[in-house]
């Protein structure tokens, strides 16, 4: 490496190449560039002549120096130019590359790769063996490992295909192998960590250092990896809990709550204190929306730390009404359930039926109306299910008022009840009071016209208050609650439906209920509660859910509780398609610190980007461009380019032939014959218009095709020899893509190949008929008789099947006063090849396109008669046969042609002298 | 597609047209023997009357002229003028070197030729001269037929590397009219024309040029090639050889100019970025008048 200042060149004995450019300058000097090659029909009368003073022509300077210029930059680029290159590796021994590749690596992971790349485009460059060294157990589940001695270009292979791990590293796996690591000479070990500390890490540095010289990287503070803890719900509102590794300064980081399909559904700040290490905020939300999010993230955080996935614990609350009987089906407006159900149904799930088929489902509330007390197997199953995690609402009723109760309640019931505002009593109804501050429904407003009737009365005790979530006015609780094992049990003192209060037509019952459903702790009594869980989606390391490796392993209950990671369990959702629980990377107890107590000698150093800039591309980019120049230059000089006329030559072909591709109108055409270009479309424009044609309609068969051919040609001939009509010769139209407003007729044989016309010429043909066109139809059989659309015939039919669409006037037979028949020649039948057969015309006695028919069909195959080879001999014999048929046949061309362009000033009193003497004679 | 000739000699009528028919001054009629306008003032075959005479045995029948033997008792044999036509050889230069242009605006030096050549033989037949190409084998014939022939022996032939006439016997007092670039070197030129002009052939020498050879337009570093089968000349600077050349090209126009004064033949120059109708008229005025009717 050679190093002036700022640029340093990492082969610089390449640089020893710049000594050859004289040479190059000698051997441009010399050589002149190469002749212009000319033909030269003369060339007799130069031969020999030679120039006044024959000066070898020389390059010029400037192209000299522009070719110095490509050869001295395509040099300084293979000589690796660096701009502000990175400071040497140390030692001579291989370089160790110890990668943290657990979740906390993930949050910076494009940092690491690019100093990844750098250092290992460092050791390429040095030619120094890498051993690498991954911290986080691989995902098939191997322990984190050491490698061999590897070449810097399979180093780079291997640490493309590194991702980081949903799970942390494991720095302790490697220890052993990094102590027997026998190294030659001494080694550079950088160490790119993930910044957290665990108990290794001191372990880990020391025997880095016993390798050689140590380089410790590690993410700024500001850039270390967060968790995000598990939630909390507390009711109605989920807390959110962060944690960072150091106590930094104020900080905010944002939550996101989104939604299974990945949508936000809610989005809050959560800021941490300036030396708090942990951070809390609330998640309020309607429990609608509550239960739709299906994971938290922390914004631009993407590791799997930073995402907790949420199961159906968070969401889903199932509430069970526990139904008695029919007889309530008797009077449905006044039972309690009915209540009940209006008032849970909007944000809940409800189930209804008895005890102990509610407790076979998945319940987090089951509601219980007014039931005395509970017989035997349902109490305990329901006490069972309470100690689990069940919330059991009940509400009182006569029948609870009577048996007192059991001791499913959370308070001892006085028996009776008590009475307010009754016809007996002295009091009037009471009211509610607000809500305390310890009571879950705590910020609902109290209506005025809520009104107790009758109510029953808890057992005055210590802890009574406490378990008092709602009192009325004089102080009697309303609503009680008293936690048991993991549940509740809460009673509403009153009835569930109008009979004792008119609490159930308030809008404060839905809430009420609202907030008791929050208090639960979810759904309680699983299926497949001791089953093992296999992986349904995992996050991989950068906080996705993607499908789950081949290593990772069905969970159990215990994994779960306990929250173990690892390759066989990494976090993501576990189960099957319909139960799901998620296992999330931080449970609520994980922890992160800063590294520290780095063993002394170790330099510590953050992820900043390199500044070390590679300038061989940028060289050798230059180098091809003034290549490129160098190439047109000399084309130019070489008169193969002429820059005057060559430019334009260049620009008309860049920009000419689009246009014209495009379509460019036939008045730009016109302006360009004689030169090259135009599109195929102007050529044949161009060909049609320049000369009057006849033309003939393409079938696609080629012997009907080469009849027409030779036939309209031996017309042309023809009518050059006899009329002053001198027509080009004959083209070929395709109606799908030629246009035929050109050519005053057309002559269309019929094939039964030919397909039916497609829109774009069907509409062609109608215009062309609408605007003057006449188009020969020739069904090409012998003697077709009066019937031309019939279905006799296989060309009949084509006929039939092609003119369909068209816009074709009413036909009749030629008259015999018809224009046709004295255009030219005077004659009454028109025999082609087949004599007899009818000439149907277009009955166009109106003005338009001065009386011209439109449409002529026939059947005596004209073409054929009309045909002559090249030598001029006729191509077909003629039926009935006879040198006058075939005369005849021709006459009617010569009529047919004289018609199309003369239109009928012929059917004025012209010939009227020589019928007249005919018909004398 | 028409057949190339039509279109050919459509151009070359169009071309002829312009001009009234040209009649070849007539030299020495008796010495030909074959027909043409050109009265002899004798009995012989023609198409114009010139006596009737009494029928002799011998006389085929046709002869006779029946409407002036009504008229007496005799029997009287219409007898025709003797008519004598010029016959022409028109000789046009196939070489490589005639198939070149020097830009695609102009036409090849040798498409110009053919027009040439064939406006030329639809004058002369439309005078009733006797054309023929020098050198196809056929014998001279008039008519308008013998345009759609010569036509197609135009278009057909194939490139040879002569780049002079052949010498051939041809019938004295006949005329030869070369359409060549006529660029061999004056020797060998001379050597063919003394040929003819010692047979009493009279000649018109024309000269097909492309303009670039006249001026020779190019500059910079050029290597000629040849074009039949020449050596290759590389010029370093064109431009500074250009007033030789051009002295040499005029030394060679002033040659051929001095042998055709000479030997009494004419000698046009055409170059072909003119109209055809110069060097037609040129012509024209050459046949007609360098011997006068």
């Amino acid at each position: 490496m050679l190093q002036f200042g700022a640029l340093a060149f990492a082969s610089p004995w390449l640089l020893l190449a710049l000594a050859g450019l004289p040479v190059l300058w000698w051997l441009l000097r010399i050589t002149p560039p190469s002749p212009r090659v000319l033909t030269f029909p003369a060339i007799r009368l130069l031969i020999g002549l030679r120039p006044p003073e024959e000066t070898p022509a020389r390059t010029p300077l400037w192209l000299l120096i522009l070719r110095f210029l490509i050869v001295a930059l395509i040099i300084l680029g293979l000589a690796q130019p660096l701009l502000n290159p990175a400071a040497k590796l140390y030692g001579s021994g291989p370089v160790v590359l110890a990668i943290d590749d657990g979740w906390a690596a993930a949050r910076n992971w494009s940092a690491r790769e690019s100093v990844l790349d750098g250092l290992l485009s460092q050791a390429e460059r040095e030619k120094r063996p890498v051993i690498l060294v991954t911290t986080a157990p691989s995902a098939s589940g191997e322990p984190a490992t050491v490698s061999d001695l590897l070449t810097p270009s399979d180093a780079r292979r291997q640490v493309q295909g590194l991702k980081p791990k949903p799970w942390a590293s494991d720095r302790r796996a490697v220890l052993d192998a990094l102590g027997n690591l026998d190294v030659d000479g001494t080694a550079h070990a950088v160490w790119l960590s993930d910044g957290l500390h665990d108990d290794d890490v001191i372990e880990f540095a020391r025997r880095l250092q016993s390798l050689g010289r140590v380089d410790v990287l590690r993410d700024d503070d500001g850039s270390l990896s967060r968790l995000l803890l598990p939630p909390e719900s507390d009711g109605l509102s989920l807390v959110l809990r962060l944690r960072r590794a150091a106590a930094l300064g104020p900080e905010t980081a944002q939550v996101l709550a989104l939604g299974g399909d990945g949508s936000l559904v809610a989005q809050t700040d959560v800021t941490f204190e300036a030396d708090a290490t942990n951070a809390e905020a609330l998640l309020q939300l309607p429990v609608e929306l509550r239960n739709r999010i299906a994971r938290l993230s922390i914004k631009g955080e993407a590791q799997a730390g930073a995402v907790q996935l949420l199961d159906e614990r968070w969401r889903r609350r199932p509430v069970g009404l526990v139904s008695t009987g029919p007889a309530e089906v008797a009077q449905p407006l006044l039972s309690e359930l009915y209540y009940l159900e209006r008032a849970l149904a909007p944000f809940t799930e409800l189930r209804s039926g008895d005890i102990a088929a509610l407790l076979n489902q998945s319940l987090a509330v089951i509601a219980l109306a007014d039931i005395g007390s509970l017989p035997e197997p349902e109490h305990s199953l329901l006490a069972d299910w309470v100690a689990a995690g069940g919330l059991l609402l009940r509400f009182a009723g006569p029948r609870l008022a009577e048996g007192g109760g059991d001791d499913l309640m959370p308070v001892s019931l006085r028996g009776g009840g008590r009475t307010l505002g009754g016809a007996l009593t002295w009091d009037s109804p009471s009211r509610l009071a607000t809500f305390d501050g310890e009571s879950p429904f705590t910020g609902l407003t109290v209506p005025n016209d809520v009104l107790i009737n009758r109510q029953v009365l808890a057992e005055p005790s210590l802890d009574l208050g406490d378990k008092t979530w709602a009192r009325l006015t004089d102080g009697t609780p309303l609503v009680t609650a008293e936690r048991r094992g993991q549940g509740w049990v809460v009673l509403v003192h009153t009835t569930a439906n109008t009979d004792w209060s008119n609490l159930v037509l308030s809008g404060l019952f839905p809430d009420l209920l609202r907030r008791i459903v929050a208090v639960s702790q979810g759904v309680v009594g699983e299926q497949m509660a001791h089953e093992d869980l296999p992986p349904v989606e995992t996050l991989n390391g950068f906080g996705q859910l993607t499908a789950p490796a081949p290593a990772v392993l069905a969970v159990d209950q215990d994994t779960l509780g306990s929250g173990a990671i690892g390759p066989e369990h990494p976090p993501g959702y576990y189960g099957n398609e319909s139960f799901r629980r998620a296992h999330n990377l931080a449970g609520p107890e994980s922890r992160i610190e800063v590294i520290r107590d780095l063993p002394p000698g170790v330099s510590a150093d953050s992820y900043a980007e390199s500044s070390e800039v590679q300038l061989k591309p940028w060289l050798l980019a230059a180098a091809l461009i003034l290549g490129l120049v160098d190439l047109i230059v000399s084309l130019i000089l070489r008169g193969l380019v002429r820059p005057a006329t060559g430019q334009t030559t260049a620009l008309a072909l860049l920009l000419l032939v689009p246009l014209l591709a495009a379509g460019a109108p036939g008045a730009a055409a016109q302006t360009r014959i004689g030169t090259e270009g135009g599109s195929a479309a102007d050529l044949f424009a161009l060909e049609a218009t320049l000369e009057t044609r006849l033309a003939y309609v393409r079938t696609g068969v080629p012997a009907i095709d080469n009849v027409s051919r030779a036939g309209l040609y031996g017309l042309t001939r023809l009518l050059q020899r006899r009329t002053s009509v001198e027509p080009g010769v004959p083209m070929e139209v395709d109606l799908s893509r030629d246009e035929i407003a050109f050519f005053p007729m057309l002559y269309w044989p019929m094939t039964p190949e030919q397909r039916p016309l497609d829109d774009i010429a069907r509409r062609k043909i109608n215009e062309y008929l609408e605007n003057g066109g006449t188009v020969i139809f020739d069904t090409r059989e012998p003697s077709a008789g009066i019937q031309i659309l019939g279905r006799s015939s296989p060309n009949g039919q084509a006929l039939r099947r092609i003119t369909e669409g068209l816009d074709i006037p009413p036909l009749i037979p030629v008259p015999p006063d018809h224009v046709l028949t004295k255009s030219f020649y005077l004659m009454q039948d028109f025999p082609g090849r087949y004599a007899g057969g009818t000439l149907w015309i277009s009955d166009s006695e109106g003005r338009v396109n001065d009386g011209v028919a439109s449409v002529i069909i026939g059947a005596n195959d004209w073409a054929a008669a009309w045909a002559i080879s090249d030598v001029g001999r006729p191509l077909f014999a003629v039926v009935p046969g006879g040198e006058r048929q075939r005369e005849m046949a021709y006459r009617v061309g010569v009529n047919v042609v004289m018609y199309a362009l003369t239109g009928n000033y012929k059917a004025d009193q012209v010939h009227v002298p020589f019928i007249l003497e005919r018909l004398g004679q | 597609m028409a057949p190339p000739t039509s279109s050919l000699r459509k151009r070359a009528e169009q071309l002829a047209a312009t001009l009234p028919p040209l009649l070849v001054a007539a030299e020495r009629v008796a010495a030909t023997v074959a027909q043409g306008v050109h009265g002899r003032r004798r009995v012989g075959q023609g198409e114009t009357f010139w006596q009737f005479r009494q029928y002799e045995p011998g006389d085929t029948p046709q002869l006779i002229d029946w409407r002036q033997s009504a008229k007496s008792d005799r029997v009287f044999v219409r007898e025709l003028e003797w008519e004598a036509a010029q016959s022409v050889w028109v000789w046009r230069d196939v070489s490589p070197s005639m198939a070149w242009r020097s830009s695609d605006a102009l036409p090849e030096k040798r498409q110009r030729g053919d027009l040439l050549t064939l406006a030329l033989c639809v004058l002369l037949t439309g005078a009733g001269e006797r054309v023929a190409l020098l050198g196809s084998g056929q014998r001279p014939s008039t008519g308008r037929g013998v345009l759609t022939r010569l036509a197609s022996e135009i278009e057909r032939a194939q490139e040879s590397d002569a780049d002079l006439p052949p010498v051939m016997p041809l019938p004295r007092y006949a005329q030869v009219v070369w359409m060549s670039d006529l660029l061999a070197p004056l020797d060998e030129i001379n050597r063919v024309v003394r040929s003819y002009v010692d047979r009493g052939v009279r000649g018109h020498l024309v000269q097909i040029l492309d303009p670039a050879e006249d001026q020779l337009p190019y500059q910079g570093r050029v290597r000629f090639e040849g074009l039949e089968g020449e050596e290759p000349w590389l010029l370093s600077r064109v431009e500074t050889v250009r007033d030789t050349y051009l002295d040499r090209m005029t030394a060679q126009q002033e040659g051929l100019a001095a042998i055709a004064r000479v030997n009494g033949w004419t000698y046009a120059i055409h170059h072909t970025d003119r109209p055809p109708q110069t060097a037609l008229l040129a012509l024209y005025a050459a046949m007609s008048q360098a011997i006068g009717i």
